[in-house]
């Protein structure tokens, strides 16, 4: 699997926010994925050097329209936890 | 922060005003801490997004208006300062340049007070008005105070003659039915005074007291009640009492009762007196007031619209004010001329714009030769008011506040003002072409 397709894209919300105070950044990750493969990912498309990868998975949420049953999708969220020495992630930062 | 002033046209001035882009970032974090709690940035709950979340989702313009308000204040008041511009209506804004980590420029179009020009103002040549009291004049009045102290005596022993005044109980009738309003009791009559309809006063005439008859009238088509015109009235009408009007001899004898003279020949001549001296008022305020049409005419402003558009709106506030306590209103006189808004503000034009200019001369005048009232003038005219609105001195002056007061001085000054402009003048006599006072 290629590098962007392991990762979807970044999760932009208040704790999210929050936890990049510590060197932490979200994002929703292919499912498949493991945390060396999203780790070596995230280190080639942003350059930087990762310390830890922190994943969860999500079941998909069963929602109903009418008759029709269905759930949404399910994913994998994925904390990357940066070196201490490492730059930040400039598609975030450009962002403050 | 910087001002340039651009132009100055018709007494409208483009200033141009630079904010540098440090005090336009505190002005747009000041708008964001404003507005935080209004965004809704989806993963965040209300208030807490990011400013520069809210910007991007948003877009960058939904901080400029406030962050404008914000920073465009100062730097106005400091431009008028720097150029000592005095407005006289609030500043439209133009934004000429915007953007994130870039100086703001604004561009600020405002009407200020208009510079005047002074023309020729001291020694205008004015012609002498002057009004004569002639013989007629005082006797008109005589004949006034005679009327005035008429007395009513009753008739006895004759019919109704015109003239009299006839006391009636009636009630009319269109095709034997009463109508409304056509019903009086205890009515005073004056026969000859046309206060009736048509006919009406003359077929009392040659009647005796305790009769009763039938008057016939035919309304005019010209009738202010609608129902009534052209309708024939039968009225029964009773004739209680009958009255005469006693003028008063003109003698000494009628001097002594209305007023504290001796003689005929002292009141004639007391009256004579007060109407020269009303005269000679009013052909002052007459000279005074083409005295200071000349110099308004003489002098140059240029007055922006504002100014004159806000004195229609004065001038359609007192007349609204007016109208009311007759019963109307703006809206209804509207509909009875058939104008609209638009055609009476059209016509006020040139005499707002009169009135505009003439204020702004008089006031420049009063600067230029320094005229202002003194506190004995403002303490005169305080008493005066106070007792035309029959209240305490003190009690009035403590209901004043202070632009009320200065409102009152600036009224003094005026008046001064145009004294002063009246007593420069060389008065001219051409002829004397006196008048009659009263046509």
């Amino acid at each position: 699997m290629e590098a962007r397709d392991i990762i979807i894209r970044p999760v932009i919300t208040e704790k999210s926010m929050n936890l990049m105070g510590d060197r932490k950044y979200t994002f929703i990750v292919d499912k498949r994925a493991n945390k060396i493969e999203i780790k070596k990912a995230v280190e080639e498309i942003f350059g930087v050097k990762v310390e830890k990868v922190y994943t969860m998975n999500y079941k998909g949420k069963p929602k109903r329209m009418g008759k029709y049953e269905g759930r949404t999708e399910s994913y994998k969220k994925a904390i990357v936890k940066l070196a201490p020495d490492s730059k930040g992630i400039e598609f975030f930062e450009g962002l403050q | 922060m910087s001002a340039n002033l651009k132009k100055i046209e018709k007494s409208v001035a483009t200033l141009e005003l630079t904010i540098p882009k440090e005090k336009f970032e505190e002005g747009l974090d000041y708008a964001f801490k404003k507005n935080a709690s209004k965004f809704n940035v989806p993963g965040f709950r209300k208030g807490k997004a990011p400013r520069f979340l809210v910007e991007r989702y948003y877009g960058e313009g939904v901080l400029y208006e406030d962050a404008i308000e914000y920073v465009f204040d100062e730097a106005y008041q400091e431009a008028l300062k720097t150029f000592n511009l005095e407005p006289v209506d609030y500043p439209d804004i133009n934004i000429l340049q915007i953007g994130k980590g870039k100086d703001l420029v604004l561009e600020a179009t405002v009407a200020v007070m208009p510079e005047v020009e002074l023309g020729e103002y001291k020694g205008i040549e004015i012609e002498k008005i002057e009004y004569d009291v002639y013989d007629g004049d005082v006797e008109y009045e005589l004949e006034k105070l005679r009327q005035q102290n008429a007395r009513i005596i009753p008739v006895e022993g004759r019919p109704a003659e015109q003239g009299d005044i006839a006391v009636i109980d009636f009630e009319g009738y269109i095709d034997d039915k009463p109508f409304e309003g056509g019903k009086g009791e205890n009515y005073e009559l004056e026969l000859g005074s046309n206060t009736f309809v048509p006919g009406f006063e003359d077929q009392i005439i040659g009647h005796n007291v305790g009769e009763t008859f039938d008057v016939t009238v035919t309304f005019p088509e010209d009738y202010r009640v609608e129902e009534l015109k052209g309708k024939t009235a039968v009225f029964k009408v009773t004739l209680k009492a009958l009255n005469k009007k006693e003028l008063p001899e003109l003698d000494d004898e009628f001097a002594k009762d209305v007023s504290e003279f001796e003689t005929l020949e002292e009141l004639k001549q007391d009256i004579r007196k007060k109407l020269e001296e009303k005269n000679k008022r009013e052909a002052e305020n007459e000279m005074k007031e083409k005295a200071v049409m000349k110099v308004v005419e003489n002098a140059k402003v240029d007055i922006p619209d504002v100014m004159v558009e806000r004195q229609i709106d004065l001038s359609l506030r007192d007349l609204d004010y007016n109208l009311r306590l007759q019963g109307l209103d703006l809206n209804t006189y509207l509909s009875i001329t058939g104008k609209t808004i638009r055609d009476l503000r059209k016509e006020m034009w040139e005499g707002a714009l009169n009135r505009v200019k003439t204020q702004l001369v008089i006031d420049k005048i009063a600067k230029v030769e320094n005229i202002e009232a003194t506190e004995e003038e403002l303490e005169n005219k305080l008493k005066e008011l106070a007792e035309s609105y029959r209240v305490n001195l003190e009690e009035f002056k403590k209901s004043l506040t202070e632009s009320q007061i200065n409102g009152i001085k600036e009224d003094i000054a005026y008046y001064k003002t145009i004294d002063f402009i009246f007593n420069q003048c060389k008065i001219v006599s051409k002829k004397t072409n006196g008048k009659m006072s009263r046509g």
